[in-house]
């Protein structure tokens, strides 16, 4: 199995990044949106620690894909697909990686000005981005984490469906690259 | 010898002799602008530094005369600020300072002394969340002019008084050890 991407599919550490950010976008979700309900509760506590620990851990592997991706080529689109459609995946798959870089930052930016500690899975201390307590700043950082969430929730809808939508209707290997990095059996073509 | 001579030397005398009697501890009044109540904790592994913004402390200190010296602090506990409202309002509710049924704390010296080393050591009793405990201070007094600077610093332990017993006893979590360090500018009160 290839690390690298190929022209018909993706490698192994494109769709290894791929999968694991996902995983854990979901894990952040549930999370974060049970967290905030809960009674103060040392469990509680707990939920935002390791809510932060793993945004952190995505920041962190999203820098990497990025980094990787300039390294990496991405295969072709289906042939047969048209400029609008190149123009709209394109453009929602550069703004899913700009939500995924902004919205753990915006949560560290929340988390700098609530003066609330950062403590990477209870391991590494991790510095604050806003010199100490700043009610202000606390303000509109976390507006930001939720609104950038929700947008990413809604650029998600579009994303996912496309892939079912390539997989189910279009019939192409669109979903099978990113899922099993192999092209769809060409048994059939060959037989 | 003149005898009005010899009445002033005596009068001369005496005042001398009055002035080098050791006076009675000072009283001072505090600075409140200048003064601050501050405490250093941990949570989550981070230390983190609180301060109680209202307090009352009277001060009588004499570095020469430590009998009769004698702090008597009232602090109002909703005053705490740790720069974190919501770490600020946990603190204040019922599992920790509880400060609806216990907004002051009391600490009033029983006694000083000086240590081996010289420093100044003041023993008394801090009643916190209805919890009475001795409580030692490192005392450090710098004069100046009128004025003069105290420097006290005590160590405490958040579960000798039931600051966040029960669920939140866990140390791990929130340090029991906590530092109190009280600076406070005095002025000549008349």
């Amino acid at each position: 199995m290839p690390l690298r991407s190929t022209e018909t599919s993706w490698g192994a550490l494109a769709r290894g990044f791929h999968w694991i950010v996902a995983a854990l976008i979901l894990v952040q979700a549930v999370i974060g949106l049970t967290m905030v309900g809960m009674a103060t509760t040392p469990a509680k506590v707990r939920m935002f620690a390791l809510h932060k620990s793993i945004g952190l851990t995505v920041l962190a592997l999203v820098l990497l894909r990025i980094a990787w991706r300039a390294f990496d080529r991405r295969p072709r689109d289906p042939d047969d697909t048209p400029r609008w459609q190149h123009v709209a995946a394109r453009a929602t798959h550069t703004a899913l990686y700009l939500l995924i870089l902004a919205i753990p930052l915006s949560g560290w930016w929340f988390n700098s000005a609530a003066n609330a500690p950062l403590v990477w899975f209870g391991l590494v201390k991790v510095p604050g981005l806003t010199g100490g307590y700043d009610p202000a700043i606390k303000n509109v950082a976390l507006l930001a984490h939720q609104t950038l969430f929700w947008i990413l929730v809604a650029l998600l809808v579009l994303h996912v469906g496309a892939a079912l939508w390539h997989h189910f209707r279009r019939h192409d290997d669109v979903l099978r690259r990113m899922l099993t990095g192999v092209k769809r059996s060409t048994s059939g073509a060959t037989r | 010898m003149k005898p009005a001579t010899r009445t002033g030397l005596m009068l001369a005398a005496t005042l001398a002799a009055a002035t080098a009697m050791p006076a009675f501890a000072r009283d001072w009044a505090v600075d409140a602008a200048h003064s601050t109540l501050a405490f250093t904790g941990s949570y989550q592994g981070e230390t983190f530094d609180g301060r109680f913004r209202r307090f009352d402390a009277s001060i009588a200190y004499d570095p020469a005369d430590l009998a009769h010296a004698k702090f008597d602090v009232t602090v109002d506990i909703a005053s705490l600020d740790t720069q974190n409202s919501e770490r600020d309002q946990a603190a204040l509710g019922t599992d920790f300072f509880d400060s609806a049924r216990f907004p002051r704390a009391h600490f009033v010296t029983t006694a000083f002394r000086r240590a081996a080393n010289g420093e100044v050591l003041a023993d008394g009793t801090l009643t916190l969340r209805g919890v009475t405990r001795p409580v030692m201070l490192s005392v450090k007094f710098v004069p100046g002019g009128n004025n003069a600077t105290l420097d006290v610093t005590a160590r405490l332990k958040r579960l000798d008084f039931g600051i966040g017993g029960g669920q939140w006893a866990d140390t791990s979590m929130i340090g029991n050890g906590v530092t109190v360090h009280g600076h406070l500018l005095l002025l000549a009160s008349k």
